[in-house]
Parts: C-alpha cells; structure tokens; sequence
C-alpha cells in the first residue's frame, strides 16, 4: 500500500505561504516523517469563484501543478458525486474556503503511517472516528499525563 | 486560472469512509454554519394539516435524522 495523503487546507487573509511552513514540511520530509506533494494558493472572489495563485517569488515555479491538475476537473470527473449523485463524506475547495478568502493546499503523504494502516489492515480493524483534540482538551490530558489532573492517578503514565 | 474544484471522497486515515453514527457529516456541518439565503417559501395556510406534519416528523424518526424521544416531544407539539 501506499501511505496515507492528507489533504490540509489553510487560510490566509491575504495569498501567502509562509517559507517557515514550507522549511518545517521540509524538515519533517528529510526525517522520513512526512512528504510534501503538493502545495497550492487558491483564493476565491465574493461571487464564488476560486482561482489558483502563482507560486510566491523564490519558489519552485512547478509548485502547485500537480494539485491543479488533481483537483481541477469537475466536467470529466467519473466520481459518483460529479454525475449528480451524493455523498455526505463527499468535500471540495467549495465547501472549505469561504467567498473572499485565500488558502494553501497541501497534499502531505504522512510516510509514519503506513506500517500503522498496513497493521490495523491486517487485525481487521476500521476506523470509526479520527480527529485532533481541542486546546483545553489537550491541557486536560497533559494534565492528566502529568499527575495533576482530576482521575491522574488510574490514568497512563509515559 | 479558474479553478473547478471536484468533489473528493472524505476518507480516514485508513481510507475508510468514516463513520458518523447520525451525526453530522463535516458537509452537513459547513452547510449548518454557513447558512446560505433562505429560500422564499410560501407561509404555510392556516389550515396546515397536521397529519402531514406528523408524516414528515415520522420520516425524520425513520430516516435517523430525530430520535424517538424527540419525535414524541415535537410530535406532542403538533397535536397535543
């Protein structure tokens, strides 16, 4: 199998990609963790209309085409959804970057992940429910990790 | 250039559709926040049936959308 991509999608008030971001993606790249594909600069006009952005001066002048071309192409898409079914796990850009705004998408190909799906794959296992906790969530179970939180002493230590 | 995006499937971690259990999906949810302008739709006539206020309030338990304590508390409403 391959590994997992995520698809992030970020907004800027104005069109912008931070070099700090795109130097952590790269880091985390050299570690093995994660692959940058893709990134691109969208941004959408109070009508609605999204339109893609150049890349920002000193970057590869190749960044952001290969997120052009996969996700540009709603009248020959062969998905269900674009011949007029529906979906509720279905998404777009549409949906995420409001009329107005301007956004980065990043395809990261989380490259950690995949021994962790092949083995779930393998016990049978299916994902119910995934998604990140909230900040005061997170303080929680720092808290908890930590010993000094409401129920820390049944609770994991690591 | 002007972007057409297509529709991607929302998928887990393991490529799973993920599981909602009735909830609402991350669609349903944008769609709820982000409420578009409301259709005009004609005042219902003061002699709306009620029956048929029920039937819709029965879809809606059938569909998974309400559940049944709600559908007996709004049910209750429609013809105490």
């Amino acid at each position: 199998m391959t590994p997992p991509v995520q698809v992030l999608v970020v907004g800027f008030e104005k069109p912008s990609l931070s070099g700090e971001i795109l130097a952590e993606l790269a880091r985390l790249g050299d570690a093995g963790v994660v692959r940058l594909l893709d990134v691109l600069l969208v941004s959408r006009t109070e009508d609605g209309r999204l339109e893609t952005l150049p890349a920002p001066p000193g970057a590869d002048p190749d960044l952001g085409r290969l997120a052009t071309a996969f996700l540009h192409g709603a009248e020959d898409d062969e998905h269900p959804i674009a011949r007029g079914g529906t979906d509720p796990a279905a998404w777009s850009l549409d949906d995420a970057v409001p009329p107005g705004g301007s956004a980065a998408v990043a395809f990261i190909e989380h490259r950690w992940a995949e021994p962790f799906v092949s083995a779930v794959r393998r016990a049978g296992g299916r994902m119910l429910d995934e998604t990140w906790l909230a900040p005061d969530d997170r303080d929680l179970l720092d808290r908890l990790a930590a010993g000094t939180g409401p129920g820390a002493a049944t609770g994991p230590r690591g | 250039m002007l972007l057409v995006p297509r529709q991607l499937l929302r998928v887990g971690m393991t490529g799973d559709v993920p599981y909602y259990g009735g909830r609402f999906t991350p669609a349903q949810a944008y769609a709820a926040s982000h409420p578009g302008p409301r259709p005009v739709t004609p005042a219902p006539s003061p002699g709306a049936h009620a029956d048929q206020r029920l039937a819709a309030l029965q879809h809606l338990l059938d569909s998974g959308v309400i559940t049944p304590e709600e559908h007996r508390r709004f049910a209750a409403r429609v013809a105490p």
